[in-house]
């Protein structure tokens, strides 16, 4: 079975096979290898290189976006997509890349408290356009490009899910 | 007795295991988000007391008061934020003929005070930040305000009286700057607090931040303890505290417990409280507030003096005498640091990250403290605070402290959301931090140049990430698979088992 998986902006062809009893033939780009997978817990896998012995655990979870996959190793995590299924994780500034239509994404669940642009309204790159508050904390989402509002799909006090578009720019 | 705990989250766990430690029953509060919180379930008995917003829960006094009445808890424990600093509530618990597990309302409301606490520091013969000492009139003169700022000296703070949180202030490097700078601070103060006083203030430049936690009884002792060090701070708020300082010399830790001790006997404080100050690079300390409470970073002072002030708060409220020993409480055993877990994505500017905890593993192991207010299957609110829990590291030496709190942060397991774990894990390698080189505004200067994701892992890493992401997806299909095929014989087959070991 062969796998397109995506992280952070790097993406890799995967082809796994069973060579055994929990054991994997895993080819990265190429490069093949032999792993002894157990499964532990809900999300868990031990991971040990047939060849070295090396040990690796990550932990694979859904994340609050969707679409979007979390792989946990050693204290940090990182997003991922299975073949190319869309993840609307936004960047720093709660953007997504900066061509074309652009969203303004609801980054974590919350509640729309303002929106700073009206439709129509011509936006530079890195402008604040809605304040979603969430935690008690107000957080500025920008706008991800320069370019002309084309539609809001909220008002003040809607309450939304992370993922949610709120803002259309264009 | 019996203690309601009139708080949620970590706090609220912390009180309820000192309560269990000490064979008193404990009452726990909840709204409608919290039902399945930690807390409820590990108190002995729990009241629902509404909707989950602050203001309509946590936040209402009588039903708080109300809950306790038809428990019969006769003590109340405020933790920290919600009620804890507030007088009002305090004396509400006292005319329930409640037993209040903190200060009295008389001295919550001296100290909540900035300009009070600082007159009260100032006849203790503390010293305070340098300023004038009263706020200028709205007319006042420009030439009036310029000879106050000279005599001062340069750089300085112009500060809204009634201010907090960063409005309504201002830094002024040189005497052009001034009229700008004050009228800018009070437009903003106007705006915010409806309070459009200034005043000014000497900038301590890269001050560090350190804190005397004291235990005072009913009875006129109070006992101070060792210092401890928050300077590391993002906009103004702390994320990682340690004890002892790196700063702070025997010699100079007793002439500060001695100036916080001074002020709590000066206005008759009782039970646990914070006094606060500013450390500058010459040595000198400045009196900035003090907090009538226990403080979110409780914890590392327990660790490096095993006293559990929490218990100790509870048999001072009894009445009971103080026994502590001066000199041990201010002794540090060792070195203890504590990171702030918060449901936050460093990555995203800090933006809050609620939501469903799918799994967890909390860091153990020797010298490792972990004070959490979460579990598996608990969905983060997003109406409260979003820090979940506190990992404290303890070790012989710092060195120890931080390479234990570095193998700690690895092993801790949130998995669904996001925390703030990896940018521990990323700090604790930095140098400045490791050579406890830093003031108050190290962090935020760090992480103003900083771009890069906290999440980084090198290509070993990033290929195992893939790996195992794709293994997953062909473990799941394949079982996806194995349950279309032979799902029905399966399923019967545990039936059939569960069947068995019934009748074993």
């Amino acid at each position: 079975m062969t796998f397109e998986i995506e992280i952070g902006g790097r993406s890799r062809t995967i082809t796994v096979e069973k060579a055994g009893a929990g054991v994997f033939g895993v080819t990265v780009d190429g490069r093949r290898c032999e792993l002894d997978a157990a499964r532990v817990g809900i999300y868990g896998l031990s991971l040990l290189d047939r060849e070295s012995g090396a040990s690796r655990e990550v932990q694979v979870t859904p994340s609050s976006v969707p679409g979007e996959l979390l792989i946990t190793l050693d204290g940090r995590a990182v997003a991922c997509t299975v073949n190319g299924r869309r993840s609307r994780r936004p960047g720093p500034d709660g953007s997504g890349s900066a061509h074309g239509e652009q969203a303004v994404i609801a980054p974590m669940p919350g509640r729309v408290v303002r929106i700073l642009v009206a439709a129509g309204d011509e936006v530079a790159v890195r402008q604040g356009i809605v304040v979603v508050e969430a935690m008690k904390m107000e957080n500025e989402l920008r706008s991800p490009k320069a370019g002309r509002v084309k539609e809001i799909t909220v008002v003040p006090g809607t309450s939304v899910e992370a993922g949610r578009v709120l803002v259309v720019i264009e | 007795m019996k203690i309601l705990v009139a708080n949620r989250g970590e706090i609220a766990v912390r009180i309820i295991r000192a309560c269990r430690e000490m064979e008193i029953p404990s009452v726990a509060v909840y709204s409608d988000c919290d039902r399945d919180a930690r807390h409820v379930r590990e108190a002995n008995q729990a009241v629902h007391i509404g909707p989950s917003p602050a203001s309509e829960s946590y936040l209402r006094i009588e039903r708080i008061i109300d809950a306790a009445r038809r428990t019969g808890a006769d003590a109340v424990h405020p933790g920290y934020g919600f009620l804890a600093e507030n007088a009002r509530f305090a004396a509400a618990c006292r005319d329930a003929g409640l037993t209040f597990i903190g200060p009295s309302p008389e001295s919550m409301s001296l100290m909540g005070s900035k300009t009070a606490a600082r007159e009260a520091a100032i006849r203790a013969g503390v010293p305070v930040v340098p300023g004038i000492d009263s706020p200028f009139a709205g007319d006042a003169p420009d030439d009036e305000m310029a000879r106050a700022a000279a005599d001062l000296g340069y750089p300085l703070l112009v500060k809204a009286v009634a201010g907090g949180g960063g409005k309504g202030m201002r830094t002024v490097e040189k005497p052009s700057d001034l009229p700008g700078a004050i009228q800018t601070a009070r437009s903003e103060a106007g705006a915010a607090f409806g309070d459009s006083a200034v005043y000014l203030e000497r900038r301590i430049l890269q001050p560090r931040h350190i804190e005397i936690q004291l235990l005072g009884d009913h009875h006129g002792t109070v006992v101070p303890f060792v210092e401890r060090e928050c300077s590391i701070q993002r906009r103004h708020q702390k994320v990682v505290e340690e004890s002892p300082s790196l700063a702070v010399r025997p010699e100079l830790r007793r002439r500060i417990a001695a100036a916080a001790a001074a002020v709590a006997r000066s206005v008759g404080y009782y039970n646990a409280g914070t006094i606060e100050f500013l450390l500058d690079e010459d040595g000198s300390f400045y009196f900035l507030e003090m907090n009538t409470r226990l403080q979110v970073e409780h914890p590392v002072t327990e660790m490096v003096t095993s006293l559990d002030l929490v218990q100790w708060q509870i048999r001072i409220a009894r009445g009971e005498r103080l026994q502590i020993d001066p000199d041990r409480a201010l002794t540090p055993y060792g070195h203890a640091i504590e990171c702030r877990i918060y449901a936050e994505d460093p990555d995203l500017g800090f933006m809050p990250s609620p939501g469903l905890i799918r799994g967890l593993r909390p860091a153990s192991g020797p010298g490792i403290r972990d004070d959490s207010g979460v579990g598996v299957g608990y969905t983060v609110p997003v109406f409260y605070d979003s820090m979940i829990a506190k990992l404290v590291a303890w070790g012989s030496s710092r060195d120890e402290a931080i390479a234990r709190m570095r193998r700690a942060l690895a092993e801790y397991q949130v998995l669904g959301i996001r925390t703030t774990i990896p940018f521990f894990l990323w700090l604790m390698h930095q140098p400045e931090y490791i050579a406890g080189a830093y003031d108050t505004t190290y962090l935020d200067r760090l992480l103003a140049s900083r771009r890069e994701s906290f999440n980084e892992l090198d290509a070993s890493e990033e290929d195992a990430a893939a790996i195992g992401a794709a293994l997953d997806a062909y473990l799941r299909a394949s079982t996806a698979a194995a349950g279309q095929n032979g799902g029905a014989t399966s399923l019967l087959w545990k039936r059939n088992a569960r069947a068995e070991a019934l009748r074993g």
